[in-house]
């Protein structure tokens, strides 16, 4: 350990003196320069002590033995890093925080703030007990990390440029206020830039993986950014001929089986995969033949590169191919064996992911369109009666006086807290008694009976519309209803849009419910789909990702086009809440 | 002339007969055969049974089953509407059978076994695949795969060390074939750094494929009593068997140093085993495909699993013992469901697809997969002992190491022994798993460890035969009951309030208003007052809801405190840990982006469109996105391949296991908690924009600095905003499921239950075992949580929430 501290503090040292120095040397060029804002005087003794101080912590960083680090590249900056669990954190951070308020403490210059400065470092001190015991009880440990930066040209390079950069910056701050304004500006700018490309990363690598072949998922030679695909050759095969046909109403793809004894053509159905090897009969000939799309491979024989498609695999795991190039080659048939050939590839998406994710869905979901309409109907209905009933209620809340409307209203505010689970299991018998299993039946039916938090949202909204409008309304004869109808009801039709729009997202969202509720795949809504999905072929990444968009983009889509609502709806309803 | 209009009759008759039963098609629902590209033997089964069963449709549907806890079937059944056909895992169908799941299919292989040459008899399969699927004397399932397992050697590794080995009197050219060999062997090929980690392991006991098990039944040692009722976890064979494994992991520095060693392992083209990290493996036969695909180069060689010294040389209590190498054996079965509408179309189905053809008919469709993958095939141990016999002399006849491999296998099968069949086999099995991690870890004493679990498992045994000392009660008219007490107590309390409050009375108003609230009073007493008092009436019983219910007064309860006090516990861990560390960073991380884009930087709407994005992702595709992230594998996945450039290059600190490793699960989680974190982010743009600009302006005249104004202004002004979030957002942790549920995939609760939640704790309470009881205990004690939090928190917000003082 102690050679850990050792290290952490020359460290320390390199970095802080490095740091000293590079104001000094600021300092000296402000001088040579003549610049505005602060006197001389102040520049030389800035100059003196920074470059000084500089220069002496860095000497003292020099005394680092070589072999403190661990095993080391020949050159290299050292780094440190502190290595600990949540709990290490957080005693760190109290130590840190405890000294800092007590020396805080000290220089005061109150008895009442200081004795408030006090009051802060003890509960920090309570922190760091925590934090201590914490630690202490998961038998996690703080390490402190001696790390080595290698100093290759890249890394020097971006050091020197944050150098140069970081002083830009500065002198643009020190100039004036409004320079400082500027600089606060550009900084802000530059951390929104560095997070939108960590916030856009995942969807960008769900992206290119949805597009990916299988063998570039693993990222052997560094990461795959951008996608590549096998080239194939339509090839029409003589010996295993494909065909176009018809079957059961979908567009299938056949081999020719056997011949029957009507003389017709018994043939097996390749895809989709769906209806893989269901057999039926055509009349002979009948059936127009289509290529086969084979993967295309380059090698070498003796000598010579030659680029060549499959034509059979065989059982040893070896392939027959047939050259295609060079001329001299052409019609050539090879044995190869997979280690002899490397497949001939180009920039480009593998949209078979998306297809194959699709044709692999059970049949009776129309290859997953029963999924989407599922849920749009899902998420229609809950959207329809969140709106209508909480409007409803929330109107009588709102408008309407009556005895017990205060002790009633109490008792919903009450239920906002109740959480799901208390109620599941007894739901699940209720609709189970109804005979609702397997339908989406449960999952909106309940919308229709009105919601506590949306209700007490719109009631809030509906208190702000001024009594006098209904008041007239009810006046030129209009009846409970028609007031609410015609009248309140258009004025809180943003507030609406807000509920409209989290109720379509819960739905769409809602994975607990068909798990519970939901058998059959033609019933089942997207996110569940997903689950399932994943439960089959969740090792193949590339389709999963291709299934991941698929479940949402229509929920992107839905925000660009209402994006107004998104964003300003959580401001009208003045608190939100997801 | 009398007979022959007898005959007409007769063979219009059948004629009939034979013609309604063919013109009524049935679709039979399996579950637990998807169709996937990995199973075209199951595409070529299914089609060969519809041809020739023109009457029967068949829909495969994946469903998670073959798992070992595939909640949907017991919610399927409950509600009426099971498969037809399920695969369950062998080992779990003792389980299901106990609570009444299956249907018993002794009657249909009675009817058959004479006729039909597919019927499925005992004699036709390995007895610990037959005995497997019988529960209480009763055959519940038919079994078609089956495993076993023995040792692995690394040839490579045994050449490299010949001298070492030969030094130590060990031959180099065999593998160990007792205990004491094994360890012995084990001394001489471990190597360790300089720093005392490991750097080779010899053998790790319970690495690959093993578990206590294997040496405990290579000990002779049994788990349950014959009769079922009496756990045996803790006998002195077993002891033995784990001092065994205890001993193997002190050869290796102790446990906790080849937890570290493991954790820097990965799988497929860097396998361990396959690379010589560990010279020697016990292992099943599933793996021999993985070495053949992605170690091609791989040297190897099996062996029987070495035993103990004194049954090897048939010494002691081993004297008359006639198998010298035991091994044991899982798999799958197909069963049909209680509740299936066609069950001759399904025993059907099953009797085609367990059969000697169907198993070849099988395999031929898997081998002619692989083989257009480029792929040499390599088929597995089946239950059915011809099956094997002949898959083997078909496919893997040869001499390479993966058919040797394979031989050995099933020359081991008839010496397999298998897991109890108990109703409690999943509990024992969890309980032996902890028992071996507490002894080589060395916090108890292996009898210590054995004893406890044994403990815990008696429990579970002494409630399900003490059911019936419980009074049996009805529980619709107790929960009828209770509902109306409420009911009549809640209007009471209304009247109350009403009397209460004075001032006019509209009928005609009254009228109209309790028709506008209607749709809430209504939803309010069928889906949450009902509903409540249900589930306050259910967990003071003992109720499966397929079984009449009893009254067990408080007991539920203290199974939650008392018998499960630890998973409770972790549960509760859980979610505070989610709770006090990912609440403040989720929030303030939306905060500080927000504080950004408040600054009047350019292009606010881009980039709040770009962080807003990721929380409205769906839940179940960016789980998926981030668990693909966050794979392990720093070949595959982003995140780790990442950290391998920057962190591993400069510290020297291996990647993390992220969602698979105890102490980085829950930081994985919260992390992807953070990514969604934009959606508060909107929330405080709106809080920031109602700040009124003077409170700023008074303040820089004040002279407060950036800082300041931030703790001073921003942060009061914000704290209504701040209290209303965390209250919700520790309800929804409380709450957390969805997502954990999706990275375990159902089966678990993460390593050493590291994302164990309350709610995951009730749904597989509820939904996989209907203990509704137990599950309503567990929703009580969720309702008291956040109650008892949002009151606290209610309680303390005036001493930090600044209110608007009207006066």
């Amino acid at each position: 350990m102690t050679g850990e501290i050792m290290f952490l503090i020359l460290t320390l040292c390199l970095w802080v003196g490095v740091y000293l120095l590079g104001r000094g040397i600021f300092a000296g060029i402000r001088l040579i320069f003549n610049a505005p804002g602060l006197d001389r005087s102040t520049l030389t003794k800035q100059l003196a002590v920074s470059s000084g101080l500089g220069g002496i912590l860095l000497l003292v960083s020099s005394f680092m033995p070589k072999d403190l680090g661990r095993a080391n590249p020949d050159s290299w900056i050292p780094i440190v890093w502190i290595y600990a669990p949540i709990p290490g954190w957080m005693l760190i951070l109290a130590a840190v925080m405890l000294i800092w308020r007590l020396i805080q403490s000290k220089t005061a210059l109150t008895a009442e703030e200081r004795k408030s400065r006090f009051a802060a470092s003890l509960i920090w001190a309570g922190v760091g007990v925590a934090g201590f015991l914490w630690l202490k009880g998961m038998s996690g440990q703080i390490s402190i990390l001696r790390g080595a930066l290698p100093l290759h040209w890249p890394m020097v390079f971006g050091l020197a440029g944050l150098s140069v950069a970081a002083m830009v910056a500065m002198i643009f701050a020190e100039k004036t206020t409004a320079a400082r304004g500027v600089a606060k500006k550009f900084t802000a700018q530059i951390a929104l830039v560095v997070g939108a490309v960590i916030f856009s990363v995942p969807f960008v690598w769900l992206l290119t993986t949805s597009f990916k072949e299988e063998r570039d998922l693993a990222n052997t030679d560094g990461i795959v950014w951008v996608p590549l695909v096998q080239e194939t050759y339509p090839y029409m095969d003589p010996e295993k001929p494909l065909y176009e046909a018809s079957f059961e109403g979908h567009a299938v793809r056949v081999r020719k089986d056997s011949d029957t004894a009507g003389g017709k053509w018994l043939v097996e159905v390749e895809r989709p995969y769906g209806l893989r090897g269901r057999r039926f009969e055509v009349p002979a000939g009948s059936l127009k033949e289509i290529p086969r799309d084979q993967k295309i491979w380059s090698g070498e024989v003796s000598g010579k590169l030659y680029t060549a498609f499959t034509v059979l695999d065989l059982e040893d795991g070896s392939r027959l191919v047939e050259v295609m190039q060079p001329a001299e080659m052409k019609g050539q048939r090879l044995t190869v064996t997979p280690d002899e050939v490397e497949p001939v590839r180009h920039q480009g998406l593998r949209w078979e992911n998306y297809s194959d994710a699709l044709e692999w869905m059970p049949l009776e979901t129309g290859f997953g369109l029963a999924y989407l309409i599922n849920t749009l109907w899902l998420a229609g209905m809950s959207v329809l009666g969140t709106v209508l009933s909480c409007s409803i209620v929330a109107y009588g809340f709102a408008r309407l006086r009556f005895p017990g409307r205060d002790p009633l209203f109490f008792l919903m505010l009450m239920t906002m807290m109740l959480p799901g689970a208390v109620t599941m299991l007894p739901q699940f018998l209720i609709f189970t008694g109804l005979g609702w299993m397997d339908s989406l039946l449960p999952l909106w039916v309940p919308t229709f009976f009105a919601s506590a938090f949306n209700v007490f949202l719109l009631k809030q909204f509906f208190s702000t519309i001024p009594m006098e409008l209904e008041e007239a309304a009810r006046i030129d004869g209009c009846g409970y209803w028609r007031t609410y109808w015609q009248i309140m009801l258009p004025l809180v039709k943003p507030a609406m849009a807000v509920i409209a729009i989290w109720t379509f997202m819960g739905a769409w969202n809602n994975f607990m419910g068909p798990l519970i509720y939901v058998n059959s795949p033609a019933k089942m809504p997207i996110s569940y789909a997903m689950g399932l999905f994943a439960s089959d072929r969740g090792t193949d990444q590339a389709l999963m990702m291709a299934f991941a968009t698929m479940s949402t983009v229509p929920v992107l889509l839905l925000f660009f086009f209402a994006q107004k609502y998104f964003i300003e709806g959580v401001q009208l309803s003045g608190m939100g809440g997801r | 002339m009398n007979s022959g209009i007898r005959i007409l009759f007769l063979a219009l008759f059948v004629c009939f007969f034979a013609l309604g039963s063919a013109q009524k098609p049935v679709t039979i629902t399996v579950w637990g055969m998807a169709i996937t590209p990995d199973e075209k033997g199951n595409d070529l089964l299914v089609r060969q049974f519809e041809r020739d069963n023109p009457n029967i449709k068949v829909k495969l549907l994946g469903m998670g089953a073959g798992a070992m806890n595939p909640q949907k079937l017991m919610t399927a059944i409950v509600g009426g509407s099971p498969p037809d056909v399920i695969m369950q895992d062998r080992f779990t169908i003792s389980d299901w059978a106990s609570r009444g799941a299956f249907r018993s299919l002794d009657d249909l292989i009675e009817r058959d076994r004479a006729t039909d040459p597919y019927c499925p008899t005992p004699d036709q399969y390995y007895p610990a695949a037959w005995n497997e699927a019988i529960y209480d004397g009763k055959l519940y399932g038919i079994p078609f795969a089956a495993d076993d397992r023995v040792l692995y050697w690394n040839t490579q590794v045994f050449a490299e060390k010949a001298d070492d080995l030969r030094k130590a009197g060990l031959d180099p050219t065999r593998p160990p074939r007792t205990w004491s060999e094994i360890l012995a062997y084990s001394k001489v090929l471990t190597e360790f750094n300089p720093d005392g980690t490991l750097k080779r392991a010899g053998f790790i006991p319970n690495e690959g494929n093993s578990w206590l098990y294997m040496f405990a039944f290579q000990n002779n040692a049994d788990f349950m009593s014959a009769d079922g009722t009496k756990c045996t976890l803790n006998t002195p064979a077993a002891v033995e068997a784990l001092q065994f494994m205890k001993d193997g992991y002190d050869i290796l520095g102790g446990y906790e140093n080849t937890l570290k060693f493991k954790s820097g392992m990965q799988g497929k083209e860097n396998d361990p085993f396959a690379i010589g990290q560990i010279a020697m493996i016990i292992n099943g036969d599933w793996r021999i495909a993985e070495y053949a695909r992605y170690s091609p180069k791989a040297k190897f060689l099996t062996a029987p699993a070495p035993v103990p010294d004194d049954r090897f040389y048939k010494r002691g209590r081993f004297a008359n013992e006639k198998d010298t190498f035991v091994t044991w054996s899982g798999g799958f079965a197909y069963a049909i469901p209680r509740g299936s509408k066609n069950v001759d179309a399904s025993w059907e189905f099953i009797k085609w697809i367990q059969s000697l053809d169907g198993r070849m008919l099988y395999a031929k469709g898997q081998a002619d997969l692989e083989q257009s993958r480029g792929r040499k095939f390599i088929p597995r141990i089946q239950a059915h002992i011809k099956a094997t016999e002949q898959q083997v002399a078909r496919y893997a006849s040869g001499d390479s190491v993966y058919d040797q491999a394979l031989r050995t296998h099933a020359e081991m099968m008839p010496y397999a022994k298998l897991r109890p069949a108990t109703f409690v086999g999943q509990k024992l099995w969890d309980e032996h798993v902890r028992a071996i991690e507490q002894a080589c870890r060395g916090a108890q004493t292996p009898e210590a460890a054995l004893q406890s679990g044994q403990t815990r498992v008696q429990l579970i045994l002494d409630e399900y035969y003490s059911k019936d000392d419980y009074p049996q009660v009805n529980i619709a008219a107790w929960v009828l009951g209770a509902f109306g007490v409420v009911v009549i107590g809640l209007v009471v309390w209304v009247a109350l309030m009403i009397k209460k409050g004075k001032g006019r009375v509209s009928v005609q108003e009254t009228r109209a208003g309790y028709a506008f609230i209607s749709p809430w009073i209504i939803g309010f007493l069928v889906f949450t007052l009902g509903p409540m008092v249900a589930s306050l009436v259910f967990s003071f019983m003992n109720y499966d809801v397929l079984n009449p219910a009893h009254f067990v007064g408080a007991k539920n309860f203290t199974d939650v405190f008392v018998v499960d006090r630890d998973l409770l516990m972790k549960a509760l861990e859980n979610v505070g840990y989610l709770a006090v560390v990912g609440i403040p960073l989720g929030l303030s991380t939306g905060l500080a982006i927000a504080l950004l884009l408040n600054t009047g930087a350019k292009g606010i709407r881009f980039y709040r469109t770009v962080y807003y994005m990721p929380s409205i992702t769906p839940t179940v595709a960016s789980t998926f996105l981030w668990v693909w992230i966050m794979t392990p594998d720093n070949k595959r996945g982003l995140l780790n391949n990442l950290w391998n450039n920057t962190i591993t290059n400069w510290f020297g600190v291996a990647s993390p296991g992220w969602l698979t490793v105890e102490p980085w699960a829950k930081p994985a989680l919260i992390m992807m908690g953070l990514w969604g974190a934009g959606g508060a982010m909107i929330l405080w743009l709106a809080g920031l924009k109602g700040i009124s600009r003077t409170l700023y302006e008074a303040a820089e005249i004040d002279g407060a600095s950036g800082w300041k104004q931030f703790v001073s202004v921003t942060l009061p002004q914000l704290s209504p905003l701040i209290f209303f979030n965390s209250v919700m957002a520790f309800i929804g942790v409380l709450q957390t499921f969805d997502n954990v549920y999706l990275i375990t995939k159902g089966e678990n609760m993460g390593p050493n239950d590291t994302l164990a939640t309350p709610v995951y704790m009730l749904f597989n309470n509820g939904f996989a075992y209907f203990r509704m009881g137990y599950a309503s205990a567990v929703a009580w004690l969720i309702f008291f949580i956040v109650m008892a939090v949002t009151l606290v928190q209610f309680k303390v917000a005036p001493r930090w929430v600044h209110t608007e003082v009207d006066r």
